[in-house]
């Protein structure tokens, strides 16, 4: 170990590029380039802070989004399990949740078309940076946080949409019930680019067990036409025993061959980045009228505009007021002109309000869907 | 399975398709996977059900 003790460090011009004052300051001349300081992190959501839908599901057997938000699941026929967002984290990284995975029914002999995998889509508009499909195809690092108490090989994919490409990697669980950082470089792909719109272009996925129809062929580590036979080429059967489960937090994908330490982003805007694609909550819709005496309707217009047209679903609750009496809200009767910035919203109550009024309501939970 | 939607007046609402399994109202935007998914099985052969 050695100390360099100086000032500055100068181009060979004589220029500083960096000076140290003797408080230990550090300040740049210039632009720090080969990785971006900020909005690093391809991944959104990538703490598993964020869980507008709910922090617990059980019984899942099959696809959807269940807790934590922007994190999918894929597959069929994999025993059943829980998801949560759970607060088993590793010890002094910041982070404050993970997401987990707990087997309730086993399914220990995989049929042929079994398979079950995490994964994160992101937008074609943003990956142009990763000049995929040119000769400066940047290398991509994912760094991740993971535990389970079944060791063994795993499988991660880069799944490219607009093209049908694949890459995948290998990595080992070493320990069981221990939390394990990962790292995994992928190449730049200079073949076929991805579209530059709000479409589902890159998915980053987490094989969780696979069948043959998965896993039967050789493991495809370098770009090229993806074959399903190639994805998840010795991945583990997660699946395969009740109480086995799996916990990942500190997702991180970002240009370079080199995993920066996790960009912790502010819980606001985390929340914001994923109500582009998904908000749930309770509202109390604004200008509110009460159409024809018997259900309230309301223009809403979202707090972040949505990556599209979301689809709209009555979840529980609310309560309409004309000012004379209250009505529970029983459902959604219809939407109007949605669009990705707003919508007409019309419910449905219990009871008949005096038509014509203005009305109010309030602690309407809704879901308003643009997932990719 | 899909249902059509009726405007207030009676008529049928082109602009949005309602999924029976969750009763989610999805809007005829072509970027919305939930309408990519409903295309897709009217590809298929099936038709929704009429509006009530």
């Amino acid at each position: 170990m050695s100390t360099l003790k100086v000032n500055s460090i100068q181009h060979s011009n004589g220029t500083d590029a960096l000076t140290i004052d003797s408080a230990g300051n550090t300040s740049f001349s210039g632009v720090v380039t080969g990785t971006p300081l900020g909005n690093r992190n391809l991944i959104i959501n990538g703490d598993m802070k964020i869980a507008q839908r709910g922090t617990s599901a059980s019984g899942i057997t099959g696809s959807g989004y269940y807790t934590c938000d922007r994190f999918d699941i894929g597959g069929v026929s994999f025993g059943t399990f829980t998801q949560s967002q759970d607060t088993d984290v590793p010890t002094g990284q910041g982070f404050a949740n993970s997401i987990k995975f707990l087997w309730t029914t086993a399914n220990a002999s995989l049929s042929n078309n079994s398979f079950l995998q995490m994964h994160q889509s992101i937008e074609g508009q943003n990956l142009q940076y990763l000049k995929k499909g040119t000769a400066n195809a940047e290398t991509v690092t994912l760094s991740f946080w993971v535990k389970s108490n079944k060791t063994g090989t795993y499988i991660v994919n880069l799944w490219d949409i607009d093209n049908t490409r694949l890459i995948a990697k290998a990595y080992t669980i070493n320990a069981v019930d221990t939390w394990e950082k990962k790292t995994i470089t992928f190449a730049g792909d200079t073949v076929a680019s991805f579209d530059n719109d709000n479409g589902r272009s890159l998915d980053l996925t987490f094989g969780l067990c696979a069948g043959t129809d998965n896993s039967s062929g050789t493991l495809q580590t370098t770009w090229a036409s993806a074959v399903a036979i190639n994805r998840y080429v010795g991945q583990v059967n997660l699946a395969d025993a009740v109480n086995n489960y799996i916990n990942f937090t500190g997702v991180q994908l970002e240009v370079g061959d080199t995993a920066t330490p996790f960009e912790h982003r502010p819980y606001d805007m985390e929340l914001a980045r994923c109500q582009r694609y998904c908000v749930q909550g309770d509202f109390a819709l604004a200008g509110c009228y009460g159409g024809g005496g018997a259900y309230p309707i309301a223009g809403h217009t979202y707090s972040t505009p949505m990556r599209a047209a979301p689809s709209i679903t009555y979840i529980s609750g609310g309560t309409a007021s004309d000012g004379i009496a209250d009505y529970a809200v029983t459902g959604l009767l219809a939407t109007q002109a949605v669009t990705s910035r707003s919508a007409r919203i019309l419910l449905t109550q219990t009871g008949t309000s005096a038509g014509g009024r203005g009305m109010d309501t309030k602690a309407v939970t809704l879901k308003f869907d643009a997932e990719l | 399975m899909y249902k059509k939607v009726n405007n207030l007046n009676g008529t049928e609402d082109t602009t949005v398709i309602k999924r029976t399994s969750d009763n989610a109202f999805i809007p005829f935007d072509e970027a919305n996977t939930d309408y990519q998914e409903y295309l897709e099985w009217v590809a298929e052969g099936n038709t929704p059900e009429e509006a009530e």
